[in-house]
């Protein structure tokens, strides 16, 4: 059945464990469509275990995870093939920026192309003019579109960052998840970055793994905070900053860095 | 930016085609006929190194068992040709070995389509079975050289131990080439034949590989060799890439060997050892990994070498200067032949540059 | 009693795989450098016993005995050069490290080759080790005997070596996060250095023990180095007891299917047995699971 769901992610009871270490105990969060989602908290906490499930990377011991792509039936990410969630709409872009260093820019895009992903069709596609219109259009909105012919490996860190968001935003996709997308960027890149998100936002729903609060609030629509393999609240950003287990288990120490920074 | 990319490409294959002239004339200028056997066996030989690039230049995927595939490809044409001369009878081998009768798959090779048909169908399903297991369960790196060796050293014991269908360590002997017996100033006719129809096929080789790399599909080669789980995520299957390319790259390995049996007139299991197997690995390295042209040149490079050099007083040293050969171009080299005119030398020219406008 | 000799055989051959393994688990399975020159380095020590024993000469006993000594030192210090020339210039570049210690490989088999000539050297059993144990009508040849308890030794020695001395402790820290134990104060070039070595020097003990066994030529490292690897492999990479039983499984495996097979088709088809398993377990019998997203 097709739902009109509101939400276009739901985790269902996922538990991890990876060799007696519980990663992840019994966790249940619903995703809004067209929203921006974060998973914060401390090292350890699981998210990028939990980014892990959705994309299929690692198994979970128990629990499922649904993904309810518009307008289509519904379909269950948990044991399906990383290269088929891929297809189906669920993008993911990495902590270390992980774009191809030897290709060029506009070759990293027409690789990240939606579409003709079969060895023969590789062989024998070619980059319609609709395709480059599409590379360039979405290369302008992350600011890369001079720079199609450098190789990737040669921009710097936040243009890789930026290079690799718009990887995923080429394929159309429905989901995008971003895992510290803001790590190892100044202020104002960090900021620039945060508009760029917005901005995507009217076309998917963003799930972000951060810890630089600054963007969290910049953002945020919805946060979940995580601790120890489990969700600890949920809300909108104003919420749980004033919550006082939040406050212990997390933004004290965060507090503490910041402290540390100035 | 673009242009000089294309220039370069333009580069390569104005030397492929520099390369594909000079032999083409070549039995014009050489009227030795073991020079031009051994030329013959180069262009073999580079067909041989283009496969293993595209596996290992492009995809990153390091084999140190091509060696089985030369040899399949040079059997099966062995097999055709021995019972071709002999007129369908059992070889001597077979009847030391004490069989009454052709092997069973033997018999298929009487006949000439039948023959081409198995050179390229058994190496096929071999690498694609291969291929199958062990990318369905991930196996990359270094691990999969490790186990491609282990491969290799399974396969050669398998063909010395059955030496009554195999022929053992001497291998199948005594035959002459597709063309008739290429000996001699009578023969030379044949061998020019020969000699040109290998050339064409390495031509067509070239094409099909630089066609190949030059596309989205060789691009997707490149990213695998670069970051494998990346590509995975963004949403393409790399396992069908990987089986593809290695299993096309059997193919050209056994197109290589069914070729250079006719200019060799034996083929014996040594060519598929480890050891032969890393020496294809050489010529790559030393050409240079990563260009097709690079393949070809690194062939052409270390056999002239070998064939100069390993003769005679030198032969021992040969082994020596192999050796640093290969040592030094991995350490310093990276790029082989082809990285040194197109990495190293500009970089010392503009260092050069740089230096005078200081000065 | 044919049960019992098979066991025997068994027991034998693993110990002389897990012998030539003990090297690799070192380098390739802590270090992550694929040593291809590694089966050189076990001929190495095979040489090195001829030349110890046609020096000292006598029955052979003390000579031997020296000679695992001398076998070790000498690969100990060809395992230090070696990483200080070539290896260390290739951290991070394993693919590129296998290739260019082929190539040193390639060198060192000629140059036994220019030395010893192409002819296989014999070296003397030591007198101690001439005859064999028969109990019941079952004979265990003393060397075998003596090669089972010289790989427990060498065994024990490396993991008190790895997990109850500080050098030990040292080496896994610089091999887990180079960079920490760099700021721990570890100077990790030079553990590097030693490492390696150690691991050579396993290979040349080896290759005093394969002296034993038959005649040594320049090759004789090269009938080892395969199965060497698929033990590491197979026993999961880094991980000393899982090298163990990757030895006993090929060791037992090869034997017995040798009692129905030749030799040659043997080991065609305990190699196939280790692929098929690679099937199953691709990181081998002990895999230490990490969670760090990308290999290599």
């Amino acid at each position: 059945m097709s739902k009109t769901n509101e939400n276009v992610l739901n985790i269902k009871h996922v538990s991890v464990i990876f060799d007696g270490f519980k990663a992840l105990t019994d966790v249940d969060i619903q995703v809004k469509r067209h929203s921006i989602h974060f998973f914060i908290g401390p090292n350890g906490a699981g998210k990028t275990t939990l980014l892990d499930i959705i994309c299929a990377k690692t198994k979970p011991t128990s629990g499922t995870v649904h993904y309810y792509p518009k307008g289509r039936e519904d379909i269950r990410l948990t044991g399906m093939k990383e290269y088929k969630i891929v297809n189906e709409g669920v993008g993911r872009k990495f902590q270390v920026p992980s774009v191809f260093v030897e290709l060029t820019v506009f070759e990293n895009m027409v690789l990240s192309l939606k579409g003709h992903k079969g060895v023969w069709e590789s062989i024998f596609y070619k980059v319609s003019k609709a395709d480059k219109e599409q590379i360039m259009e979405v290369l302008k909105k992350v600011g890369l579109q001079d720079r199609i012919d450098i190789q990737a490996g040669s921009l710097a860190h936040g243009e890789k960052q930026w290079l690799e968001i718009a990887m995923q935003l080429v394929q159309k996709p429905e989901i995008i998840m971003l895992d510290e997308p803001a790590a190892g960027m100044g202020k104002p890149e960090t900021f620039k970055t945060g508009e760029l998100l917005k901005e995507i936002k009217k076309e998917c729903t963003i799930i972000v793994v951060e810890h630089d609060m600054d963007f969290v609030k910049q953002i945020a629509d919805t946060v979940t905070v995580l601790h120890e393999g489990k969700v600890l609240m949920e809300g909108n950003i104003s919420d749980v900053l004033a919550d006082r287990t939040v406050q212990a288990v997390y933004l004290g120490r965060g507090g503490e860095r910041n402290a540390e920074d100035q | 930016m673009k242009k000089l990319a294309g220039l370069k490409g333009k580069g390569n294959h104005l030397c492929f085609l520099i390369i594909a002239v000079l032999l083409a004339a070549s039995p014009l200028l050489v009227s030795s006929t073991s020079m031009i056997q051994f030329l013959g066996k180069c262009m073999c030989f580079s067909i041989v190194a283009i496969a293993l690039d595209l596996i290992w230049g492009y995809t990153g995927m390091l084999s140190l068992g091509h060696g089985i595939y030369f040899c399949l490809g040079g059997y099966g044409m062995a097999m055709y040709l021995r019972l071709r001369d002999n007129g369908g009878q059992l070889t001597d081998f077979m009847q030391t070995g004490g069989l009454e009768e052709l092997p069973v798959f033997w018999r298929p090779f009487q006949h000439f389509p039948l023959a081409l048909l198995f050179i390229i169908l058994i190496p096929t399903v071999l690498a694609g079975a291969i291929g199958f297991f062990i990318f369905r369960s991930r196996i990359k790196g270094v691990y999969f050289s490790i186990i491609t060796q282990a491969l290799t050293w399974a396969a050669y014991s398998l063909f010395i131990a059955n030496s009554k269908y195999t022929g053992g360590n001497n291998g199948i002997t005594d035959f002459s080439s597709l063309l008739g017996s290429t000996r001699g100033p009578a023969n030379r006719g044949n061998l020019l034949t020969l000699f040109w129809v290998t050339l064409l096929a390495l031509i067509l080789v070239y094409m099909l590989a630089s066609f190949l790399v030059n596309r989205k599909f060789g691009k997707l080669l490149i990213a695998i060799r670069d970051g494998e789980n990346r590509t995975f995520f963004s949403g393409y299957c790399v396992n069908n890439y990987k089986n593809f390319i290695y299993t096309l790259s059997a193919i050209l390995a056994a197109i290589g060997g069914a070729l250079y049996v006719n200019f060799n007139g034996s083929i014996t299991p040594s060519q598929m050892t480890i050891s032969y197997s890393i020496t294809m690995v050489i010529w790559v390295a030393v050409g240079g990994r990563g260009t097709i042209i690079g393949a070809v040149i690194g062939a052409f490079f270390i056999n002239l070498c070998e064939y100069n050099l390993s003769s005679g007083s030198l032969a021992d040293i040969w082994q020596y200067i192999i050796g640093i050969i290969f040592c030094v171009t991995i350490v310093f080299f990276k790029g082989g032949i082809v990285g040194i005119f197109r990495d190293q030398i500009p970089a010392l020219l503009k260092g050069r540059g740089k230096k005078k406008e200081v000065a | 009693m044919a049960l019992m000799n098979t066991l025997f055989n068994g027991l034998s051959l693993s110990s002389i795989y897990l012998l030539v393994a003990l090297g690799l688990a070192v380098t390739f399975g802590l270090m992550g450098v694929i040593n291809m020159a590694h089966g050189e380095f076990v001929m190495i020590g095979a040489y090195v016993t001829f030349i110890t024993q046609e020096i000292i000469g006598g029955n052979g006993s003390v000579a031997y005995l020296l000679s695992i000594l001398v076998a070790f030192l000498t690969t100990f210090v060809l395992g230090c050069i070696l990483e200080k020339v070539l290896i260390t210039r290739l951290y991070g570049r394993k693919i590129d490290s296998l290739l260019a210690t082929w190539g040193i490989s390639l060198i060192l088999q000629q140059a036994a080759r220019s030395i010893f000539g192409s002819q296989g050297v014999n070296v003397n059993a030591p007198a101690f080790l001439k005859s064999g144990l028969t109990i019941g009508g079952c004979t265990f040849a003393y060397n075998r005997i003596f090669i089972i308890g010289l790989v427990i030794v060498w065994l024990l020695t490396v993991w008190l070596l790895m997990n109850k001395t500080s050098f030990g402790a040292k080496m896994r820290a610089t091999m887990q996060n180079r960079a920490m134990a760099q700021c721990m104060g570890i100077n990790s070039k030079k553990i590097d250095c030693i490492t390696f070595g150690i691991g050579s020097g396993l290979a040349g003990v080896a290759g005093c023990s394969i002296a034993l066994l038959g005649s040594v030529d320049s090759t004789v490292g090269q009938n080892y180095i395969v199965y060497s690897f698929m033990t590491v492999v197979l026993g999961g990479v880094g991980n000393l007891i899982g090298t163990v039983i990757g030895a006993m499984i090929i060791g037992f495996s090869s034997i017995f299917v040798e009692a129905y097979q030749s030799a040659s088709i043997a080991r065609a088809i305990v190699l196939l047995i280790i692929i098929v398993f690679l099937q199953f377990k691709p990181k081998g019998l002990f895999v230490i699971r990490s969670r760090s997203l990308d290999e290599e």
